[in-house]
């Protein structure tokens, strides 16, 4: 027997294997991620600027080589900055892990297919630009059995998360201080851990 | 007005304003201070696809510690604004870009050059309350640091309008 996966439980499972990474997360992941406490000084929720958390990803992961990031991505949000794929596979970061909720619609907006929809496959777009791992989930089952040792191996790793539906998200959602606040919360914490 | 740049003096400014990593989308004006950046590992250069990423690479860079800043064409800064809108002012985020302004002939005067990507920029700039800086003559390459150092202390966007090429490395 096989279960789907739903988005919350897709969240919870990389809240679970999350240890100490830095992350960013982005469009329908932020919600579950903030109810699951994630949204902590390690942290940033990219809002306001669909398509950036890729980059933004790989800026941090340059930046910090020493530590791992997980940027939680959308399959619409990634597809408007689809060259961020080649930017990620050109340049490497062996720390840099890039998971995907597929979903294949624009949910926010009325639940739209996105363009190549059951066509484009991201996890062969990936490993063709040059991330060195990239791996499908489409059941609990793998996800347990595999998010972990995914997590392990060396970037950059694309995770494709095929999700059937949104879930129930926990309540109360924590307040999460503005944008400003976030990055400048993160950066006093990493320049502390320099000195 | 000069009709170039010498693209190790702007690297000399660069060095001075303390920048970590040039993060571009290569601009043909600034073409050989792009081979002195590539030659060199200080500071670190990153090509990316689009200046939508750039921007999102420097956010990154700065939300980790780092000192970056952006190496971009006219045309790109037009194509990137609603990123430089989210990522650099509404998140506060220092941006300071070099400007290319591709299509200049730098005998005219960018007011009033016929090629909507020069005439367009300075007003496009004043509109959305970006400070700026021309960078035609030699002198006025002290205009880096500056720059650099405007965009850290407002936690914002600034730019450096690169109105001649850079002249052939020595």
């Amino acid at each position: 027997m096989t279960s789907l996966i739903l988005r919350t439980q897709a969240v919870a499972a990389l809240a679970r294997a999350r240890g100490d990474m830095l992350t960013l997360a982005t469009m329908q992941a932020v919600e579950p991620w903030n109810a699951l406490g994630q949204a902590d000084g390690r942290n940033f929720n990219v809002a306001g600027c669909m398509g950036s958390a890729g980059s933004i990803g790989l800026g941090l992961a340059l930046a910090r080589p020493r530590e791992r990031v997980l940027v939680l991505d959308g399959d619409g949000s990634l597809l408007m900055q689809l060259g961020t794929l080649a930017s990620v596979g050109g340049l490497r970061p062996g720390n840099l892990y890039h998971a995907v909720f597929e979903n294949g619609v624009y949910e926010t907006s009325g639940g739209q297919d996105v363009p190549g929809r059951g066509r484009a496959d991201l996890v062969q777009l990936a490993l063709a630009a040059g991330y060195r791992h990239a791996r499908r989930f489409t059941t609990l089952e793998q996800l347990d059995e595999g998010l972990d040792p995914s997590l392990r191996t060396l970037g950059p790793v694309f995770l494709s998360l095929v999700i059937a539906g949104p879930g129930t998200v926990p309540v109360p959602v924590p307040p999460v201080p503005s944008k400003a606040t976030q990055i400048e919360n993160m950066r006093v914490a990493l320049l502390a851990d320099e000195r | 007005m000069a009709h170039s740049l010498d693209p190790g003096a702007m690297l000399a400014k660069i060095r001075q304003a303390h920048v970590t990593h040039v993060i571009t989308v290569p601009d043909t004006h600034q073409r050989t201070l792009l081979g002195l950046l590539a030659a060199s590992a200080d500071p670190q250069l990153i090509t990316v696809c689009t200046e939508d990423e750039a921007m999102g690479v420097n956010l990154g860079l700065f939300l980790g510690g780092r000192r970056p800043m952006l190496l971009i064409q006219n045309a790109g800064f037009y194509a990137a604004m609603n990123t430089i809108r989210g990522l650099s002012l509404d998140a506060r985020v220092p941006a300071c870009m070099l400007i290319g302004e591709f299509s200049r002939d730098p005998a005219v005067a960018p007011a009033d050059h016929k090629s909507r990507l020069v005439h367009l920029l300075e007003p496009t700039l004043q509109a959305w309350r970006i400070p700026y800086r021309r960078l035609d003559n030699a002198d006025d390459l002290t205009a880096i640091p500056q720059a650099m150092d405007q965009a850290w202390r407002d936690r914002g966007p600034t730019a450096l309008l690169v109105g001649a090429p850079t002249a052939a490395a020595a």
